[in-house]
């Protein structure tokens, strides 16, 4: 849910990076802090186990600066994906303004993408929201690896809602800065 | 309860939540008093915040209450309502507000925390009331600040900051 504050000239909307364990949305907001220019990129902020698994979510605020006369901020976090986590990712939706759900193209994890699709859809139903009519980016993830699933068939297993999606390698940044730019322009059209 | 899409907080009703915030920590002697949305986006703050960073702090409150709702279902609870976290030094309580907004008061030693629950939950009160009036005048608010060319200067933006 965004927030408009307008006694102080505030714009915040909430972006949650979605996917299985492992696909790689830890690994896309330590791109954009590493890379994003440094007055709109603040502190990223971790909660990871011992073993640097995402325990509860991962935080990133960026600053778009005045739009306006609005400062407009965005606050992006990631979900911990293991299927052992489901309820903290319930926790984490709370209030999301735009989803990119990060899907590894790893083919013994398309399965596992799928189910956490599915998952996803549940947990905005509940919350009484329809991923068809949201802000919502898919985000092909690891391009890079040797046998990756074809695109065409990720798609047509993955997104029937037709979303757009961007091919990416996070490792080396390949399609994360343009995932970020759709999701925030989606966010900023839905407001 | 449905999400709502956008919260417009007015010029006015910013004051008012100020008003509420300040006395709750005149009151109580707490540290400071934050008013968060429950997506952990901060509304507004009061008191002696020193150099802390309000903007994970928010995250963190926010991500730690909506953490506890989900055990209150695990348990069968309808709800956690109020959640109080004790240190050596320093205390903090937060209450839900009208299933949208989050107080949170920072509080030491100094401070009874029987006092804090009670005025936490008047201040409550009140800060529900300003909800109501926000919820309502949101729609109206949203048109006057966010229009095409908004969205199209937005869109701009975007592209210019967020390069390879």
């Amino acid at each position: 849910m965004a927030l408009i504050n307008v006694a102080k000239r505030e714009i915040q909307c909430k972006i949650v990076y979605y996917g299985t364990g492992f696909c790689g949305k830890t690994t896309n907001l330590q791109y954009i802090h590493s890379h994003a220019p440094r007055p709109a990129r603040g502190d990223l902020l971790s909660i990871a186990t011992e073993s640097e698994r995402t325990l509860f979510f991962d935080f990133l605020p960026l600053d778009l600066g005045q739009v306006h006369g609005f400062r407009v901020r965005f606050a992006l976090y990631t979900v911990p994906g293991q299927v052992l986590y489901e309820r903290t990712r319930v926790a984490v939706l709370n209030g999301v303004d735009g989803i990119v759900f990060v899907a590894d193209s790893s083919p013994e994890k398309l399965e596992e993408n799928f189910q956490n699709l599915l998952e996803l859809e549940m947990n905005m139903r509940r919350m009484g929201r329809d991923l068809g009519s949201f802000p919502f980016i898919m985000q092909w993830n690891k391009r890079d690896l040797p046998g990756a699933v074809p695109i065409p068939t990720l798609d047509r297993y993955l997104n029937r809602r037709r979303a757009p999606a961007f091919a990416a390698s996070a490792l080396t940044g390949e399609g994360v800065f343009p995932t970020l730019r759709a999701i925030c322009k989606a966010v900023m059209g839905s407001l | 309860m449905e999400q709502l899409t956008n919260l417009v907080v007015s010029e006015g009703e910013l004051a008012n939540i100020a008003r509420v915030l300040g006395r709750l920590a005149l009151d109580t002697g707490a540290s400071y008093t934050i008013l968060l949305d429950k997506s952990g986006q901060l509304i507004a703050s009061q008191g002696q915040q020193g150099q802390r960073d309000l903007t994970a702090l928010g995250a963190l409150m926010a991500g730690a209450f909506s953490s506890s709702r989900q055990v209150a279902e695990i348990l069968g609870e309808h709800d956690f309502r109020s959640i109080l976290q004790q240190g050596v030094q320093e205390n903090i309580l937060s209450n839900l507000i009208g299933e949208q907004w989050l107080l949170v008061v920072v509080f030491d030693q100094q401070t009874h925390v029987g006092l804090v629950k009670v005025l936490a939950r008047k201040s409550g009160e009140e800060l529900e009331r300003v909800l109501d009036r926000v919820r309502h005048g949101a729609s109206e608010a949203r048109q006057q600040v966010v229009n095409v060319q908004f969205r199209s200067d937005a869109a701009s933006a975007i592209d210019s900051l967020f390069q390879d």
